[in-house]
């Protein structure tokens, strides 16, 4: 299935895909704009069409693209990490980690002190989760001990979730916060959104040059080792950046499950499994994957993101575990 | 001054107090039973097992050795060769230039010396354990290290190929590169430098093969009775 072809046009053909993906979601909505509206608007010559762009239709889409691309990319890694192509933040319960942080929180009513108190709990939660993780599930560990250890972390941090909801004194719009987190959407994302979710790009150049060691990682801690990697350092970095992702994206969309575990899937069905090609092509085809799940959510009468990635991800997986079975 | 000192190496439960040297240019054969500690003594003077007591490479201590730099001066092959992703065969040799910063030198010429070319593009995790084998051993080769410690090489070959691996090390011996490789026919072993026999975690004796591969020896750690006779000789032709 891997040829040199598909290789070479992998990375070319998910940017020509996000690019159209990106034009036709700033285009589509109560208000259809054409390629010439858009640019009118961009360029605030037409003003109607600059506030329904600047507004709301970019940042959506800026959203869109940084929360795809951190958590395909975050899957990928996590999936290097245990050497287990099913392993991803949502199966983890690391994206759970960072709902409960964001919960707490929102719950106890700290939001609104500052636009980095909800990230910041988000990745605290998110650490948590992981560190569970590892400690549940070593390593190279089986299929199902790894999809146990998710499901005990999933259940154990719904549990934190659901106390919150139920043992605040929440006000409406506390209690509607939560719920948003707890759906996952990009509904009224703003710009403040935008600014939370942009250390994504920082986290995404940091994994860049981490491709190359991962491969040597894939096949084996010791050969690693010995040829030159420094293997506890690479993991150290591996686990923070794959948290960091996942928690930046669930504080600003809450849960928008299975891009972790579909985006790389594919593409290393499709281009085999270089992490120097697949690092780039899961960023780009990650952030192309969220934007079309949007479109089609927005077309279907206003589906919530989160619950289109899951009703296209759920049957995905199970089609996965059978023929892993 | 040696490729490679060991002093006073133990791991738990597996290696006692073990002292050995390796000197540059020699071509030495680890032998003993099963379980004598061959593969944890080839990963803790690899440095891939943390050990107690002293590992030198040229005199260098292991601890004072960047790990980057380690990747240069020494190449070590497992005895299993598992794959669990699909890479070319090219991309795991190439794997071996790594900490020469992936400048690909010397791989083209690594896949030829083990008759990989015609594989380069297969995915390693359909090869046979033969050919995995090789794959490891020219990623070792591409490695150009000097200080090669290589566990049970020879077992899943063909007999040619174990003639062209034993032909390479000696080439890379006379280079000056040392190299140390575990392996269970005592006759190959008969034909090296040096011989180091392991025996439940101890070092039982180490020195030239005529000097150490007596028949009282082989009887009592390997519960074999040996004698020289004439037999089928194999080389290449």
């Amino acid at each position: 299935m891997t040829s040199p072809w598909v290789q070479r046009i992998a990375l070319p053909v998910a940017l020509t895909a996000l690019l159209i993906l990106a034009l036709i979601s700033l285009s589509v909505g109560d208000l259809r704009l054409g390629l010439g509206q858009i640019w009118d608007g961009l360029c605030f010559n037409d003003q109607l069409a600059a506030t329904v762009l600047w507004k709301i239709r970019l940042p959506r889409l800026l959203v869109a693209m940084l929360i795809g691309a951190a958590l395909s990319a975050s899957g990928l890694v996590l999936q290097a990490y245990f050497r287990n192509s099913l392993a991803s933040p949502g199966l983890l319960g690391v994206s759970s980690g960072a709902v409960a942080g964001a919960v707490v929180v929102i719950g106890a009513g700290l939001a609104g002190y500052s636009l980095m108190v909800v990230p910041t709990a988000s990745v605290v939660g998110a650490l948590v989760a992981t560190f569970a993780v590892v400690i549940l599930a070593r390593r190279g560990a089986s299929t199902e001990r790894l999809l146990l250890a998710g499901v005990a972390l999933n259940a154990l941090l719904g549990a934190v979730t659901s106390y919150v909801l139920s043992s605040f004194t929440l006000t409406y719009e506390r209690n509607a916060q939560i719920m948003f987190w707890l759906l996952g959407g990009l509904e009224d994302r703003t710009w403040e959104h935008v600014a939370m979710a942009s250390p994504i790009v920082l986290a995404a150049a940091l994994l860049w040059p981490l491709g190359r060691p991962m491969d040597l990682l894939s096949l084996g801690e010791r050969e690693a080792q010995s040829l030159g990697v420094d293997v506890r350092r690479l993991r150290r970095w591996m686990l923070a950046l794959a948290t960091l992702l996942t928690a930046l994206a669930t504080s600003v969309t809450g849960t928008v499950g299975f891009v972790g575990l579909i985006v790389p899937h594919v593409f290393r069905l499709l281009l085999g499994p270089e992490h120097r090609r697949l690092v780039p092509v899961c960023l780009i085809g990650g952030a192309a994957f969220v934007v079309a799940c949007d479109l089609i959510g927005r077309s279907a009468g206003n589906l919530r993101l989160g619950i289109v990635t899951s009703l296209i991800g759920g049957p995905f997986f199970l089609w996965l575990l059978r023929r892993q079975a | 001054m040696n490729a490679l000192d060991i002093s006073g190496a133990s791991v738990a439960g597996r290696l006692h107090d073990l002292t050995l040297q390796v000197p540059p240019g020699a071509l030495v054969g680890l032998i003993g039973p099963n379980g004598a500690g061959k593969s944890t003594l080839l990963q803790l003077a690899a440095g891939v097992l943390p050990a107690s007591g002293g590992v030198r490479w040229d005199g260098r201590p292991l601890s004072e050795i960047p790990v980057m730099e380690r990747g240069r001066l020494t190449a070590w092959v497992p005895q299993e060769a598992r794959f669990e992703f699909g890479f070319s065969v090219r991309a795991v040799v190439s794997q071996g230039r790594f900490a020469h910063g992936d400048d690909d030198h010397g791989v083209d010429a690594a896949l030829a010396r083990f008759d990989l070319t015609a594989l380069a593009r297969r995915p390693v995790n359909r090869l046979s354990g033969g050919e995995r084998q090789r794959v490891l051993l020219a990623r070792a080769l591409a490695t150009e290290a000097r200080l090669h410690l290589w566990d049970e090489p020879l077992a899943p070959l063909d007999p040619r190929h174990v003639l062209e691996v034993l032909q390479l090390s000696r080439e890379l011996t006379r280079a000056g590169a040392a190299m140390l490789i575990s392996l269970h026919d005592l006759r190959v072993a008969h034909c090296l430098d040096m011989v180091v026999v392991l025996q439940d975690g101890r070092l039982r004796a180490a020195g030239k093969p005529a000097d150490v591969l007596t028949p009282a020896l082989l009887a009592d750690v390997f519960g074999v009775r040996a004698r020289t006779a004439p037999s089928l000789i194999l080389e290449l032709p």
